[in-house]
């Protein structure tokens, strides 16, 4: 009996020791070693047509679902809410016509939380100071309607993300969140798109991080729903490695990291609703 | 997910008389499979949308039998050839004897 116990103690102990070796790791200390991408933004895109041909466009053709998302976007922020009696639209114009080209410097730096502040953070934001109202969870059906919304506004136009003055050090975080290696495979994001970019992994090429941030929230397949870009990096990258504690929805790792993701797509036109696989 | 069968049409602006137009419907179901086991581990009983109808008037312009394989909150395009003023109504059934409808007016000009 007591053998036993102690078997299953010594079992105990060497879970744990192997539970330890999967948490993440913070292997890089100060300096980031920086990697040569293997392909370039182009040359990733023209292997990428070679490979899907015009599957993706015809599938747009036939519409994409978020645009259903998008009119409850426009009835939202339309719609009173909160204890001070003002919707959306009472600052920001009827059909939001104030906001025009504002989503482009999303994320930016904003010293009142002295961090980088999203589009979602910003809504909810608004939502608490302005409306008086509750702010929503993060991802769920509301704040994407809405964040939709405002982004289509700017629809078109270059994104124009500025990594000067105090947001320097985050758009430095943010890139260190890129390099750092997390979970059981202790993998970071570099490795895939950019040491590997242009490879395949089972049935897909990796792609370079050009044109990650220019399409959200898009609605994908796999989710079946429309859903924003800390969705991708929370459930479907960072999940993928296999690390044992998933990040919080606008968390501040999270939220430089989508920084440092967007000035990748300075310059490209955002496009709402995405469409992806 | 909210509520189950609420239902979206959307029709293009200015509709010519007899032009082909695509009509884009989503509605909000489940779509369970059957196949699927909750995180007790007993399995999550099937509910899906099986039979589709639309009909222009009084016409049935198209009936679809959908199985498990849809997606949940499924999403359509169709094209209808729009010829006379006339509802156009789509009537979703499901396995659980859920009926839902709705109808949208396509005028023409």
């Amino acid at each position: 009996m007591i053998k036993r116990a102690l078997g299953g103690l010594i079992a105990l102990l060497l879970i744990a020791g192997a539970i330890s070796v999967i948490t993440p790791q913070n292997s890089i200390a100060g300096e980031i070693q920086e990697y040569t991408p293997n392909i370039s933004a182009e040359e990733y895109e023209k292997r990428y047509n070679e490979f899907y041909g015009d599957a993706t466009k015809k599938m747009a053709e036939e519409g994409n679902p978020a645009e259903m998302l998008l009119d409850d976007g426009k009835a939202l922020f339309q719609k009173v809410d909160g204890s001070k009696g003002k919707s959306c639209a009472s600052c920001h114009g009827q059909n939001g016509e104030k906001l025009k080209g504002a989503a482009t410097t999303y994320p930016k730096y904003n010293a009142g939380i002295k961090g980088i502040i999203t589009l979602p953070v910003q809504i909810n934001r608004c939502r608490e100071n302005q409306m008086g109202a509750k702010p929503w969870k993060y991802d769920t059906p509301d704040i994407v309607a809405v964040e939709l919304f405002v982004k289509s506004l700017s629809n078109g136009m270059p994104i124009k993300i500025s990594i000067d003055g105090p947001a320097k050090p985050f758009y430095e975080a943010g890139k260190k969140m890129y390099y750092t290696r997390l979970g059981q495979w202790n993998w970071n994001c570099a490795i895939c798109h950019i040491k590997y970019s242009g490879h395949k992994t089972r049935a897909n090429i990796l792609s370079t991080n050009r044109h990650h941030a220019d399409h959200w929230p898009t609605y994908r397949m796999a989710w079946q729903s429309t859903g924003t870009i800390q969705r991708r990096i929370i459930n479907d990258c960072i999940k993928n490695m296999r690390v044992d504690k998933l990040p919080e929805y606008e968390s501040e790792d999270i939220r430089n990291l989508e920084f440092y993701l967007t000035y990748q797509a300075n310059g490209l036109p955002i496009q709402v609703p995405g469409l992806r696989f | 997910m909210a509520e189950v069968g609420k239902i979206r049409i959307k029709l293009p602006q200015g509709i010519k008389k007899g032009e082909v137009i695509p009509v884009k419907a989503l509605i909000t179901h489940p779509m369970e499979t059957g196949l699927r086991k909750d995180k007790a581990g007993k399995p999550i009983p099937a509910y899906y949308i099986n039979d589709v109808k639309v009909y222009y008037g009084n016409d049935l312009v198209s009936s679809m039998e959908w199985t498990i394989a849809i997606s949940a909150d499924p999403f359509m395009t169709f094209y209808v050839k729009a010829d006379k003023a006339a509802p156009l109504k789509i009537v979703y059934k499901d396995n659980k004897g859920g009926t839902f409808e709705d109808t949208v007016q396509i005028n023409p000009q």
